[in-house]
């Protein structure tokens, strides 16, 4: 089931080296590329049906189309490599084991948006992989690939590795942009959309580290090669993260569009330790549960998600067994939108706090059925009023808890309805 | 989460060394903006003392030409930079999601029993602290620990053992 | 003329101007969008989240209504289940972790947080858990107090010291419901309008220090007046209050929007005048230091007046149009020389590019269009051979040396007529105590040569006699201020088509031209 689209270099030893990687393909398609048009190339990227892999699946060559046209001001490209989605590892394989096709991909993409100037945002944490990517910049800059002249033609193009601090909503792209420029990372009202007004003002595209990252292989090998995997609307392939209470958990390149308990059973080994499955969490923290019934018709596409109600998001899939306390894990799903909201706007700020202090007064058996009632309302209450998203995040996936394993919820409250009749 | 802003002042004046100095000036050119230079100046105030202490906000306010508010916003908004001492082993125990399914609860109880610390503590011989921190981007191979900036994955209460003998 | 738009608000049509955003729009034709973090003068930000509206067919349904423009067609939707119980859950969320410091709270009665409870909230609490403690009764410098647990956060305090002073005093720490507002350690707020950000808190998480605990907002009547700190005439509510068996008292000036002269701010040190009209007020006439009837005071200066040789009258640049209107015809009908001599009203180099004028005095400009000289030399001559000086409202002892008034004083007898105690009076043997600006009407001309209008604020309960009553009282032909602004109008060009009932309310602006103009 696992292809080798973007990993086909992960496993070749030493192909973070610009001659390793190079021998296997690396900068190959720059000559191509530079004999396009832009515009060719932004239409070629549209024509592959490449979505971003970040969470939200916004078709990337559409993205890039809304740049305006005759700019007086520089366009920048920040390409998003905060990675803190709970249940989510991918790109930083890339950085590590091919960081070379995500700087071919920027080359790729600069040429195509008129960019020179690319800014890689990475979460504070990535310390290894940061340095491993500076190395490959760095000898990417040595060998004529970046700088002044790319590769002889007349182009000229810088890359900045610019390192959060510890900050899950610097995911969000204009947190990013934020971020970048020195303050504190809270996300911007849209419109203006970064595409018109992003980075220090000017046309800016955001893009994550994994679509970046298919680019090389949809220039070298064209649009249809791309589309020959996965489903019509979600094609390609994708680096998932299989976690949780699996045999096997792990990154696995595989097609989209493939049934998720098949994946789970056959590249992950199926729940381990001889338990049962009580749920899956399908593409990272943020999503909404799906409970293994539901689970037997998801195919791990956007449509099959949305169609079910929840997301295909970072592809982050959580394998969740019998012994795991529904509860217990909201509580600490809350904890971290919470600990991560950025304190920007009232109902995220205020509301994430309310909702923590709730879960944990049920946790510890002083709940009632109308703080069950309560987390419920909130999640409406708080949802879609806020700046950014973050507050749907937590919103949406507990929601999910709530509406499908209330019964454990009402659990903790039965136990305290006991011991206070007891009293 | 505690109130980050209680900032510590060392009573001395802060500057940057010649290493981080050349680094800061590679740096200037980079960005359009001086602004820009806030996270990356915390960065290096870090990487040389271990932790940022309040005169070195306000060198760093002072050296890029900006307000000394604008550093403290930075500086306690993010959560990796220590506006306090840390040991000299920083322990970063990932409590989200999957590293909580597979047993970051054991880790952190070890470790709060055998180093006699609370996380935001430091050990009495100075060698260690504990915080827990939120997902780290290594779930598939929970639980994880980060310790001065290296990844530990597969932990459990034994291989700790092993690691803390390393690091003292 | 604005160029206006047709759009919706709750199914009514209403015209607009169009580009504005949402709230300045509709709330020009009298419809309230609740807001917290918004303001005219520093722009959107889009925290509170109060200010959501929906907007029908629109891509988004819902958008905070500070960061959309008015549009033609835009079907606005306010009063909708949908929005009101928007507006209802966010008051919920704001008050979650509010403290219920009301009754120690000086924002009570003029806080947004009250009149938003009241008129879109009103339900009971719902919190069975601890709420976020945070510091209070902090000092930020520049008499500010800061209350971080009332704080909602709007951020308008870090973009008033970040965007209008420039000095980035404040900023909001931390993040989630740890964030909060602080100075830098070491770096307080130290820059000369840090107090407008007490006006600008919609609730009480910034208060004065000064005002702190002294007067429910309820009790306090709002008049308006103009400042004059300097020539700058900043606009300004006077706050005052008779409580029983008291006098009625100034317990703080607020500036008053005008867009022309001072925008919504005006300086600390201006806001702080207002003590000068409470304190060291000159009550009762005197003869020689010694409290005397007004009539027996009147009848010795009229005596000193009639039996003078050679009289000066120094008129103050804080006097209004038509006091010094007043006093020239006085001076002329008893030979005086008049002079407005008051160099040391001027303190050079401490304007800024701000409100605040090096000219510390309220109305120089007029001097300019009555021709009143105000040279140190032209006094010079005016007080040779003099025996007399009768002063109005004006501080010599500001303008000259200790020695030189020295001098002054051993030629020439002092009278001083004016509403505070100062070097001057306390040198003069003849005092006459007359109402201050708060208390008295009069027209002013401002350093951008901007005539305003100022009418009675404060009436005490032993009202002092206005100047122009007074200047009657010595001998003066001119009865009172009405009277002396039909002679200003009939004698002074560019003040003859001026109609006092309609000037508008931001002030007229006189031409340079006009302003200089010597009367005929």
């Amino acid at each position: 089931m696992q292809v080798k689209v973007l990993s086909t270099r992960f496993d070749i030893p030493d192909a973070h080296k610009i001659e390793v990687a190079k021998e296997h393909g690396a900068y190959s398609t720059l000559e191509k590329v530079f004999s396009m048009q832009p515009e060719e190339v932004i239409e070629l990227v549209k024509a592959s049906g490449l979505r971003g892999r970040g969470g939200a699946g916004f078709p990337t060559g559409l993205k890039w189309s809304f740049l305006p046209k005759n700019i007086d001001k520089p366009v920048y490209l920040a390409v998003n490599s905060d990675e803190s989605e709970p249940a989510t590892f991918k790109d930083r394989y890339i950085l590590v084991r091919d960081p070379h096709m995500l700087i071919e991909g920027i080359i790729i993409c600069c040429y195509a948006i008129k960019s020179h100037a690319a800014y890689i945002y990475i979460r504070g944490e990535y310390t290894t992989q940061a340095k491993a990517l500076q190395a490959a910049i760095d000898e990417a800059y040595a060998a004529g690939y970046l700088g002044d002249t790319i590769a002889g033609k007349d182009f000229q193009l810088d890359v900045t590795v610019h390192r959060g601090a510890g900050a899950y909503v610097c995911g969000e792209e204009t947190a990013l942009l934020e971020s970048i420029e020195g303050r504190k990372g809270q996300p911007r009202s849209k419109p203006p959309f970064p595409a018109v007004e992003g980075l220090y003002g000017c046309p800016t595209i955001i893009n994550n580290v994994q679509s970046i990252g298919s680019l090389p292989f949809i220039l070298a090998n064209g649009p249809e090669a791309y589309k020959a995997y996965g489903t019509e609307k979600s094609p390609g392939t994708h680096l998932f993260g299989i976690s949780g209470l699996v045999k096997k958990p792990g990154m696995y390149e595989l097609p989209l569009g493939l049934p998720i308990l098949e994946v789970i059973e056959k590249v992950a080994g199926g729940v381990r330790d001889g338990r049962t499955l009580k749920g899956v969490i399908p593409g990272g923290s943020s999503t909404p549960v799906l409970t293994p019934e539901e689970a037997k018709t998801v195919t791990l596409d956007y449509e099959s998600m949305a169609a079910h109600k929840t997301m295909f998001g970072s592809g982050g899939i959580v394998v969740l067994d019998d012994t795991v306390d529904m509860v217990k894990l909201v509580e600490n799903l809350i904890s971290f939108y919470h600990h991560e909201s950025c304190g920007q706007c009232t109902p995220c700020r205020e509301g994430l706090g309310w909702m923590l202090k709730i879960v944990k007064k049920i946790v510890r058996g002083e709940g009632s059925t109308t703080d069950i009632d309560l987390l419920v309302e909130l999640c409406d209450n708080i949802e879609m009023k806020t700046v950014c998203v973050l507050s749907a995040a937590c919103t949406m996936s507990t929601r999910s808890y709530l509406n499908k394993f209330r019964h454990e919820f009402e659990a903790y409250v039965k136990s305290n309805a006991s011991t206070q009749t007891a009293m | 989460m505690s109130d980050r802003s209680q900032l510590i002042e060392t009573g001395k004046p802060f500057t940057f060394d010649a290493q981080r100095d050349a680094e800061f000036e590679r740096l200037v050119p980079r960005y359009p903006t001086r602004e820009s230079l806030i996270l990356p100046s915390l960065w290096l105030v870090q990487e040389q003392e271990g932790w940022i202490s309040a005169e070195a906000m306000a060198y760093i306010a002072d050296r890029i030409g900006t307000f000394a508010s604008m550093v403290y916003e930075a500086a306690t908004f993010y959560t990796m930079y220590n506006v306090h001492p840390t040991g000299k082993n920083h322990i970063c125990v990932c409590r989200t999601l999957s590293c909580y399914l597979l047993g970051k609860q054991e880790i952190v109880d070890y470790l709060k029993h055998e180093l006699g610390i609370k996380p935001g503590e430091i050990s009495t011989d100075g060698q260690f602290s504990l915080e827990e921190v939120e997902c780290l981007g290594h779930c598939g191979t929970a639980p994880v620990v980060q310790v001065n900036g290296e990844f530990y994955e597969n932990m459990n209460v034994d291989k700790l053992k092993e690691l803390l003998a390393t690091l003292i | 003329m604005a160029e206006k738009v047709k759009l919706f608000v709750n199914g009514q049509e209403v015209e607009v101007e169009s580009g504005k955003n949402l709230i300045d729009a509709i709330g020009a034709v009298g419809i309230e969008i609740p807001h917290l973090c918004y303001h005219p003068a520093l722009g959107a930000d889009g925290n509170c989240r109060m200010c959501l509206v929906g907007i029908e067919d629109g891509r988004p349904p819902l958008v905070p209504a500070c960061k959309t423009k008015a549009v033609e067609g835009m079907k606005v939707q306010l009063d909708t289940d949908k929005i009101k119980k928007i507006q209802h859950d966010i008051m919920e969320l704001e008050l979650i972790n509010h403290p219920i410091d009301c009754p120690i709270c000086d924002q009570a009665g003029e806080c947004k947080l009250q009149d938003y409870y009241m008129g879109y909230d009103g339900q009971k609490s719902r919190m069975t858990v601890p709420p976020v403690v945070k510091s209070k009764n902090m000092d930020f410098g520049c008499g500010v107090v800061h209350d971080q647990e009332r704080c909602v956060l709007c951020a308008r305090c870090v973009r008033f010291t970040r965007l209008i002073t420039k000095t980035g005093e404040l900023g909001i720490v931390n993040r989630t419901d740890d964030a909060r507002v602080n100075i830098f350690p070491g770096r307080p707020l130290a820059n000369r309008y840090a107090l407008n950000v007490v006006d600008l808190c919609p609730v009480g998480a910034m208060t004065s220090q000064d005002f702190r605990f002294k007067q429910r907002a309820w009790f306090l009547t709002k008049s308006k007046s103009i400042c004059h700190g300097c020539s700058k005439g900043c606009n300004i509510y006077v706050d005052h209050n008779r409580e029983k068996y008291k006098d009625d008292i100034i317990y703080r000036f607020r500036p008053r929007l005008n867009q022309v002269v001072n925008g919504y701010f005006m300086c600390d040190q201006g806001r702080m005048t207002y003590k000068l009209e409470n304190e060291n007020r000159l009550q009762t006439a005197q003869l020689s230091g010694i409290d005397a009837g007004l009539n027996e005071t009147i009848e010795a200066t009229r005596r000193a007046l009639s039996q003078s040789v050679k009289t000066v009258i120094l008129i103050s640049p804080n006097c209004s149009l038509e006091q010094m209107h007043t006093l020239q015809k006085f001076a002329a009908s008893c030979n005086g020389c008049v002079s407005g001599y008051s160099d040391g009203y001027m303190k050079t180099g401490d304007g800024d590019d701000f409100l605040i004028q090096d000219d510390k005095s309220a109305n120089r400009a007029a001097f300019a269009l009555l021709g009143i000289d105000s040279s140190k030399s032209g006094f010079m001559d005016s007080v040779k051979g003099a025996d007399l000086l009768v002063s109005f409202q004006n501080d010599l002892s500001r303008s000259l040396s200790a020695a030189e008034i020295e001098k002054l004083h051993g030629e020439m007898k002092f009278v001083a007529v004016g509403s505070y105690v100062d070097g001057f009076t306390e040198k003069a043997s003849i005092t006459l105590p007359v109402a201050s600006y708060s208390e008295d009407t009069g027209t002013i001309i401002n350093s951008d040569t901007i005539l305003q209008r100022y009418e009675v604020a404060v009436i005490k309960n032993n009202p002092i006699l206005d100047l122009i009553h007074v200047v009657n009282l010595l001998g003066g032909e001119i009865k009172d201020c009405k009277e002396a602004w039909a002679d200003l109008a009939a004698h002074i060009v560019p003040l003859s088509n001026i109609d006092l009932e309609h000037i508008p309310s931001e002030g007229l602006a006189l031409t340079d031209n006009e302003v200089s103009n010597v009367a005929a």
